[in-house]
């Protein structure tokens, strides 16, 4: 479903993902870890579009098409969701004007008609109830004061309102304490299915106790040193990145 | 009549004199108005129009940007069609419940508006014109008030040639359900100049919001002059909002001066986004203690707009607080400006005062200047001042962009976020919506 070949991109005119390989079939779960600073935000801003992120070379193949050719809101509309380590927050956007903005403008991009405000309003009560997110929280501007752990679930939230064929996780385990983290596990894991496929990047293994991958990939300087299954979480675990050149182990 | 103190005039500032000159005598007002016309036409030929080597109105070159002098825009009683109104206005707040006044050439529209029901509410209403033909001693008082700007000469050929407008008293105590709404709409086949007064005062313990829009009939352009004078009496509250959606052909000159007593609230709201040059003065001066004012508001200008703001706050006794803050969007070349001048006089102790005036410059030729002046006499006093000019914010864009909107839609919803934040200073909410409404459709995007 997802096919990454020999991705080369360039920050600030530094190569930061140096010949990535990577592929996902459909219905698959692949966790990324590794050292800080080993490019897996930058891969999931490559694959989300960033404008700052210049690809050098290799391709992305989503669905068949070229991924890299596409806008970020084409890419939205085509099913790539990211959720972000850090979201935006954004003073004067009300989080429910914002949430409704983005479903139409996805559905209309797919063709797919517009939500009436009562769906639409049915729909995220729904979600958010699943999610525990209060709905005085989303007449609030975007993400302005919300906690670390509030951000993650209104970021599931909204993944789960665009309905996409390809989820990137960015370190949405990151912040949350452990109530926290169930409840935003369960969401994902609500959204797995056959037509969907997840790249789930972390830096503990905790998370994939609760999201539990098909495979697990180690990302070192750029590209991806080891893949294995769920067991290589385990034996990163206690090992740490040591040999993928951290000198601070994790865990 | 030997009106020659100043040494050289520009043709226009010359073509204003003959202006005053042609029509002084069919100027509305008994004898006391007319001297205060006569004193005022003087302050203007001793000083001519401001030009930028006058420190307040060092960016905005009165002089070099008047070149002809329209007649006086004819009252006129052509009926206004509820879609020229829209037009003018935008639907929101074309649709606005309000007590509604419409004036058209300065003259109030009995037929368009709502003066009966402003009556039966308890507000004192009269037409300028007829009420300066034997003016009360509060709008004497009221007149006066503007005669103490000096110096303006804004306001003096206001004073000089003001033909119609409003005066609107609150007795003691009575408090407005709806907002009233002054509705200023001008334009004809030719172009003619609009000297507009009104004239607002709230008893002890009243309260309104007063909302002027200023709209465009017809097709030429309208040399526009708009003064309100303001008076709140102790324990008095004014909200006091302005919409500027004029046609670009517009010259728009406006300035409203308010006078606050102890306990009082003024707070003033101005959105401004039409007109070539527009010039937006707003002066409070507190005399009575633990008074307050908010003053804030837009500017939306792309173009060669011009639209400058200019604030004064004088605090003259203790224990007041004035808040400003002003968002400006400026595109292609447009030009923004905003000062903002506080003045903390020896016994004002206490005193509280703070200033932020912020820019997004969507082009790389637009042009914001700000000029903070804080005039500080008083010792134990907290004021401060800012100003931040910036574009974009590129990482929300593409937050948002991630999210599927289009760029132009990212972008449309960050400038209606920069811009919304003013609105917050708004209490009621279907003026906020209403606002909300006409800034997107500056921006050419959908309403929420
Ligand atoms: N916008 C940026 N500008 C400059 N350097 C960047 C930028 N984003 C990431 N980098 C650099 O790229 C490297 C990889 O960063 P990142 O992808 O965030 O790693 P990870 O998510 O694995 O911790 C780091 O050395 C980081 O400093
Ligand atoms: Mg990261």
């Amino acid at each position: 479903m997802l096919e990454i070949k020999n991705l080369h991109a360039k920050v600030d005119g530094r190569e930061i993902l140096n010949g990535l390989d990577l592929t996902i079939p459909a219905g698959e779960v692949h966790a990324i870890m590794g050292p800080n600073g080993s490019g897996k935000s930058t891969l999931s801003y490559v694959l989300a579009g960033k404008d700052d992120y210049e690809v050098t070379d290799g391709s992305v193949t989503w669905k068949g098409e070229d991924l890299l050719a596409m806008e970020p809101d084409e890419r939205a509309a085509a099913g790539v969701f990211l959720a972000f380590q850090y979201p935006m927050e954004i003073p004067g956007v009300a989080t429910m004007t914002f949430l409704r903005s983005a479903v139409n403008a996805v559905r209309k991009a797919r063709g797919e008609e517009e939500y009436s405000t009562p769906d639409f309003l049915r729909t995220v009560k729904e979600k958010a109830k699943d999610l525990k997110i209060d709905m005085e929280m989303l007449r609030r501007p975007l993400n302005v004061g919300f906690s670390g752990g509030e951000k993650k679930r209104n970021e599931i939230l909204q993944m789960s309102l665009l309905e996409p064929g390809l989820c990137i996780l960015d370190e949405t385990d990151s912040g949350l304490d452990i109530d926290a983290l169930r409840i935003v596990s369960d969401g994902v894991n609500a959204l797995r299915s056959p037509e969907r496929c997840m790249l789930v990047i972390t830096h503990y293994q905790r998370l994939l106790n609760h999201i539990v991958p098909d495979r697990v990939h180690v990302l070192s300087k750029g590209r991806v040193a080891r893949s294995g299954g769920p067991e290589l979480a385990l034996e990163l675990e206690k090992s740490g990145y040591a040999d993928y050149g951290d000198e601070a182990t994790a865990a | 009549m030997d009106l020659s103190v100043q040494q050289f005039r520009s043709e226009a500032e010359q073509a204003l004199l003959d202006l005053y000159e042609r029509s002084v005598d069919a100027l509305p007002g008994d004898a006391s108005v007319a001297a205060l016309r006569q004193s005022a036409i003087w302050t203007y030929a001793g000083l001519g129009l401001p030009h930028r080597r006058v420190e307040a109105w060092k960016y905005t070159d009165l002089r070099a940007a008047i070149a002809e002098i329209p007649p006086l825009l004819a009252e006129s009683d052509a009926p206004v069609e509820d879609t020229a109104f829209e037009a003018a206005l935008g639907k929101a707040f074309a649709q606005l419940p309000a007590y509604r006044v419409v004036l058209v050439a300065g003259a109030v529209r009995t037929e368009l508006s709502d003066v009966q029901g402003l009556r039966d509410a308890g507000v004192e209403f009269g037409a300028l014109a007829q009420m300066l033909e034997s003016p009360p001693e509060w709008l004497m008082a009221s007149l006066d008030t503007a005669s103490a700007c000096g110096d303006d000469v804004l306001i003096a050929l206001n004073t000089a040639l003001m033909t119609g407008g409003v005066a609107l008293r609150l007795p003691e105590g009575v408090t407005l359900q709806k907002p009233i709404h002054l509705i200023h709409l001008d334009g004809a086949d030719a172009p003619g100049s609009v000297y507009t007064r009104n004239v607002l005062v709230t008893e002890d313990g009243a309260s309104a919001t007063v909302l002027e829009s200023f709209g465009t009939l017809g097709r030429a352009g309208v040399q526009r002059n708009a003064v309100t004078t303001v008076s709140l009496g102790a324990k008095s509250a004014i909200h006091h909002i302005k919409l500027q959606r004029e046609a670009l052909e517009t010259i728009h000159l406006n300035a409203w001066v308010a006078n606050v007593g102890a306990d009082a609230r003024y707070n003033a709201f101005q959105v401004s986004m039409g007109a070539a040059l527009a010039r937006n003065q707003v002066s409070v001066r507190f005399v009575g203690k633990d008074a307050a004012t908010d003053i804030s508001g837009a500017t939306l200008a792309r173009g060669k707009q011009h639209c400058d703001t200019t604030l004064v706050v004088e605090h003259d006794v203790p224990a007041c607080e004035s808040r400003e803050l002003f968002k400006l969007v400026l595109d292609d070349e447009a030009r923004g400006v905003f000062q903002g001048k506080i003045v903390v006089a020896r016994d004002a102790q206490k005193t509280d005062g703070k200033q932020m005036s912020q820019a997004l410059l969507l082009s790389e030729t637009a042009e914001f200047d700000s000029k903070p002046e804080l005039e500080i006499y008083a010792d134990d006093v907290v004021c401060g001042h800012g100003a931040t000019s910036g574009q974009i914010d590129e990482d929300l864009l593409f937050y948002l962009r991630a999210r599927g909107l289009p760029e132009a839609q990212a972008r449309a919803l960050l400038i209606q976020a920069f811009v919304g934040e003013t609105f917050e200073a708004l209490d009621d909410e279907a003026i906020g919506d209403a606002f909300a409404a006409v800034s997107a459709d500056w921006l050419g995007a959908p309403a929420e």
